[in-house]
């Protein structure tokens, strides 16, 4: 496991330049449609809600020193301020010291709760619930109906590809698991589900809870170990198996992994699907940080370990990481009809939902706050649907627009600038309807 | 020394939060650490004991009264990007006064000034002026992250992007706003007038702005400044040219700038360095360390780069044709080689991004660096930089070298980047030796430090200008009796930074 006196040499690279706390810290003429987006923005969800130094990526960095230095002591208080942090990771885009500020928070965390100190409530609870053999999943629901949803052959030891459904889509938004299994069906995957699955332990590696995380994460190697492909439609296990899989575990996987939307991209990509069916509407698309920004980070980082010449080569990994924020509206524009509006941050500064990093259980004013910050750019850009493919995502922008209708509910007001009548679309659910 | 003053106690604390709210108040350890910093300019900061985020400059006031009254030390800091110089330097903490709440920017193009409050950063002020004002640009440093500092980057006298001809950023203020750490509040030049505009630098009186640019914020808190804009005409290049020595870079752009009219006028930037300012911008570990390497790509041992703005393609050519010929006719006389570099139109546009990151990376090379930064007539500027670049080898430091031309080639300002590993033991005291090595040496040739580090420049410089500094006392002593305002700060308390003979006591 990759702890934080690990990482003590990449956070002493921090010089407190604050770049980290602004969207486009490095593109001040980019252009935008208005005044308010326009050139670099403020980025960081807990920085904006919070505006204490600390909040910001550049604080966190500061206070993880003091800390390594043994300057500060671990607290209940330090872990509060460290735990109010999306780890969405549009710091470690914006740094050009190439710091893994988003490793370090999550080992700052882990640090300051083996220091002694008990988890904050919500995490303690999920992490308790995914600890239990009889649940393994942050929902207290029984491990027995974990594939409930499913109709097909569960634990098919013939099928080459498994598809890892995660706690969300098993328990909570099992409508995104259906579609999920019912594209893949369409589309000619022989692909099983696993009644072993348990939580990926993203919530637990977010809010430093490592050693339940660690079981999880051996149980989940071991149960895929065979496969030569899993596929995921959860952003946050997507982004778990692929990179903190190999990173926390220090083995390569012994399968590939594809989120399914990548999946369809490849697809289309080869010729082997074609969407006839129109969706005449008008898109704005939001970028889930952990399948798109985080795995674009990694794409980039993992080239530039095997390059020596970083100054001739840094240009082609970060090209590839591009590359990569693409699929999504490689995806969006094979669909007949779709409108896409884009908002003005994007791809790899894209603003956070709101809900990662344990915010969502833990800080839900700030997650709320953050949704509602997110949705006022998506409806700047005219557009009727803000799609995106993650379920917390889903959850929390439809939680901003419930709580803005409530707003106009109670004030008389029309706040439809605000995205109050906007539609919230999972990509996966539009693509089964269509494909 | 610390007997001066006294804690922060949560009297005091209670009362801050009268003054600004509870919410902008914290004594949180943790979030007092936050605002730590040790790099980039200064590698000295201690933790303060209380944070506090006023709204304006009546609250400014109120707070800097209620220190007064407990002799509490304040440290002002707008963007904190000064890096350790944003912190108190000596125990007790006292209060830091984060000013990023003050963060409004009015623009008047008539009269061809801004107002900027102390948070205002350099890319929001890019963007309103895009966005709004797209025939002016606001004088933003120059290659400061964007997050630095409108106004922490004039009153400490830094470079804008017109530095090059505009002078330092300081001679660009048109008046001042200052709370004094007695209460009281004025403004400077034309502004001290009621209703009047600031139009007039040296407005109803004698100037006293010198006093508190450059002060560090040692002297008063600028709450507003009024800052010159210039136009922001759209024809823009940049054009480069290699040499062998420092004199191959020095002598022509010298030659260039003191014109001042027609093709100087026009050349906003000159600033050059040498290989090695491209080099640690990586990992030492991944980027060749060899110059063959980077002549192969075509990058000069040393070179300058001259930005031009012009107001049509034509006037564009001529000034870029006159810089050639100045070089041709330099190259024959002085019979050396200077090719002008072949610039990809993406490196031309990366030199002409403002604000822009290119002075961060210079962590990749190990883990840490620091900026320090010195004046010096321009044409003396090729002794400075053999010097520390020798410096630099000997105490193990890569040579990576930075200058530019200040007012048309009247001043340099050069700039060594100590690449170092902040987490090597002893790296700070190593640090400490080389700069009062190169800090004694440079003292006796003349030269100036900019932004003086209160343990070695402050105190070595003014153990040699000795009548200066009990001047320089005496003025604080009238502005802040209590001495609560940066105490450390021009190495004022002596004793809290040197064991040197106090100037004062002779």
């Amino acid at each position: 496991m990759t702890s934080l006196e690990d990482l003590r040499k990449i956070n002493a690279r921090c010089i407190h330049c604050r770049a980290c706390q602004y969207a486009y810290s490095g593109e001040p003429d980019r252009e935008g449609e208005t005044e308010e987006y326009t050139g670099m923005l403020q980025g960081c969800p807990a920085g904006i809600y919070f505006g204490w130094e600390g909040y910001f990526n550049s604080g966190k960095q500061w206070m993880a020193r003091a800390f390594l230095n043994g300057e500060l002591p671990a607290s209940k208080e330090f872990l509060e301020v460290a735990e109010a942090c999306t780890t969405c990771g549009m710091c470690e885009t914006q740094c050009p010291n190439y710091i893994d500020t988003v490793s370090v928070t999550e080992a700052l965390r882990a640090a300051i709760i083996d220091a002694g100190v008990e988890p904050l409530d919500k995490h303690k609870g999920f992490g308790d619930r995914v600890g239990n053999e009889e649940m393994r999943n942050p929902y207290a629901e029984p491990r027995s109906e974990r594939t409930k949803w499913f109709d097909g052959i569960v634990d098919n030891k013939d099928a080459k590809v498994a598809y890892f459904v995660g706690c969300t889509a098993s328990y909570r938004q099992q409508q995104i698991a259906e579609h999920t299994a019912s594209i893949l069906k369409k589309l000619g995957v022989d692909f099983t589900v696993l009644s072993d699955e348990v939580c990926c332990g993203s919530p637990l590696l977010r809010t430093g809870l490592r050693k339940t995380f660690n079981t999880v994460m051996e149980e989940n190697l071991e149960l895929f170990k065979d496969f030569d492909l899993v596929l995921f439609s959860c952003a946050g296990c997507y982004k778990t198996f692929t990179n903190d899989y190999t990173e926390q575990s220090g083995k390569e996987l012994s399968f590939k992994t594809r989120h399914a939307v990548e999946y369809v991209y490849d697809l289309i990509g080869e010729g082997k699907v074609k969407i006839e069916k129109p969706y005449n509407e008008k898109v704005t698309w939001h970028d889930p940080c952990h399948s798109i920004r985080h795995i674009g980070i990694a794409i980039e980082k993992r080239i530039l370990k095997e390059y020596n010449n970083w100054l001739l080569d840094s240009r082609k990994a970060e090209k590839a990481k591009e590359a990569h924020y693409e699929i999504p509206r490689v995806v969006l524009d094979a669909i007949p009809g779709l409108e896409l509006h884009e908002m003005y941050r994007i791809k790899g500064d894209s603003f956070c939902c709101g809900a990662g990093g344990g915010v969502k259980a833990q800080f839900s004013d700030m997650a709320l706050s953050t949704a509602k910050e997110r949705m006022k750019e998506a409806a700047s850009t005219g557009a009727d649907v803000i799609m995106t493919s993650c379920p917390f995502c889903v959850t929390n922008f439809t939680d901003a627009i419930k709580s803005l209708k409530e707003e106009e509910k109670e004030t008389g007001k029309d706040l439809s600038h605000l995205g109050s009548k906007m539609k919230v679309v999972e990509l996966l659910e539009l693509l089964d309807d269509l494909i | 020394m610390t007997q001066m003053y006294n804690k922060v106690t949560d009297e005091v604390v209670a009362k801050l939060a009268a003054i600004c709210g509870d919410q902008y108040v914290t004594t949180s350890e943790p979030l007092r650490h936050s605002y730590m910093a040790k790099g980039i300019m200064g590698l000295e900061a201690v933790l303060p004991e209380c944070i506090v985020r006023p709204a304006n400059a009546e609250e400014v006031s109120k707070i800097l009264v209620l220190a007064n009254e407990y002799l509490i030390p304040v440290t002002p800091a707008a963007g904190g990007l000064s890096g350790g110089f944003a912190l108190p330097a000596i125990e007790p903490g006292g209060i830091y006064m984060d000013m990023t709440r003050m963060n409004k920017l009015t623009v008047d193009t008539e009269n061809r000034v801004m107002v900027v409050e102390p948070g205002v950063k350099s890319g929001d002020a890019w963007r309103i002026f895009k966005t709004k004002y797209p025939e002016w640009a606001p004088p933003i440093p120059d290659g400061a992250p964007p997050a630095a500092t409108v106004l922490g980057d004039a009153i400490e006298r830094g470079f804008s992007l017109v530095t090059g001809v505009y002078g330092p950023q300081a001679d660009m203020i048109m008046g001042l706003e200052v709370v004094l750490p007695t209460g009281e509040t004025f403004r400077t030049g034309s502004w001290a007038l009621d209703d009047a505009k600031a139009f007039y630098r040296w407005g109803v009186g004698p100037n006293p702005d010198g006093l508190f640019l450059g002060s560090q914020g040692s002297m008063g808190i600028i709450t507003k400044c009024a800052i010159k804009i210039v136009p922001h005409p759209h024809y823009k290049t940049v054009v480069a040219y290699g040499g062998e020595t420092w004199d191959d870079i020095v002598r022509p752009a010298w030659e260039i700038s003191k014109h001042e009219l027609g093709i100087a006028e026009r050349t906003v930037m000159v600033q050059g360095g040498n290989y090695e300012l491209v080099m640690t911008r990586w990992p030492k570990e991944n980027v060749p360390i060899d110059y063959e390497f980077y002549k192969k790509i075509g990058i000069d041992k040393k070179w300058m780069n001259y930005e031009c703005w012009a107001w049509s393609k034509e006037e564009l050519d001529e000034t870029l044709k006159g810089i050639d010929k100045i070089y041709k006719d330099y190259e024959v006389r002085e019979k050396r080689t200077l090719p002008q570099q072949s610039l990809h139109p993406k490196q031309i546009a990366s030199r002409l991004k403002k604000p822009n990151k290119i002075a961060i990376p210079y962590s990749l090379w190990q883990a840490g660096f620091l900026f320090i930064t010195w004046y010096t007539p321009w044409l003396e500027s090729s002794a400075m930089m053999e010097e520390y670049c020798a410096a630099m080898e000997n105490y193990g430091f890569p040579p990576t070298m930075w200058v530019a031309s200040i007012d048309h080639a009247r001043q340099a300002i050069v700039m060594p980047i100590l690449c170092f590993d902040s987490t090597e033991p002893g790296i700070f005291d190593k640090i400490r030796e080389f700069n009062l090595e190169t800090t004694r040496s440079f003292l006796k040739k003349g030269w100036v430090n900019y932004r003086p580090d209160p343990f070695v420049h402050a105190p070595e410089t003014f153990s040699k200008t000795k009548e200066y500094y009990k001047m320089l006392v005496k003025f604080r002593k009238v502005l802040d009796p209590n001495l609560i305002l940066h105490p450390g700060r021009l190495a004022i308390p002596w004793e809290s930074v040197t064991d040197l003979p106090n100037p004062l006591n002779e």
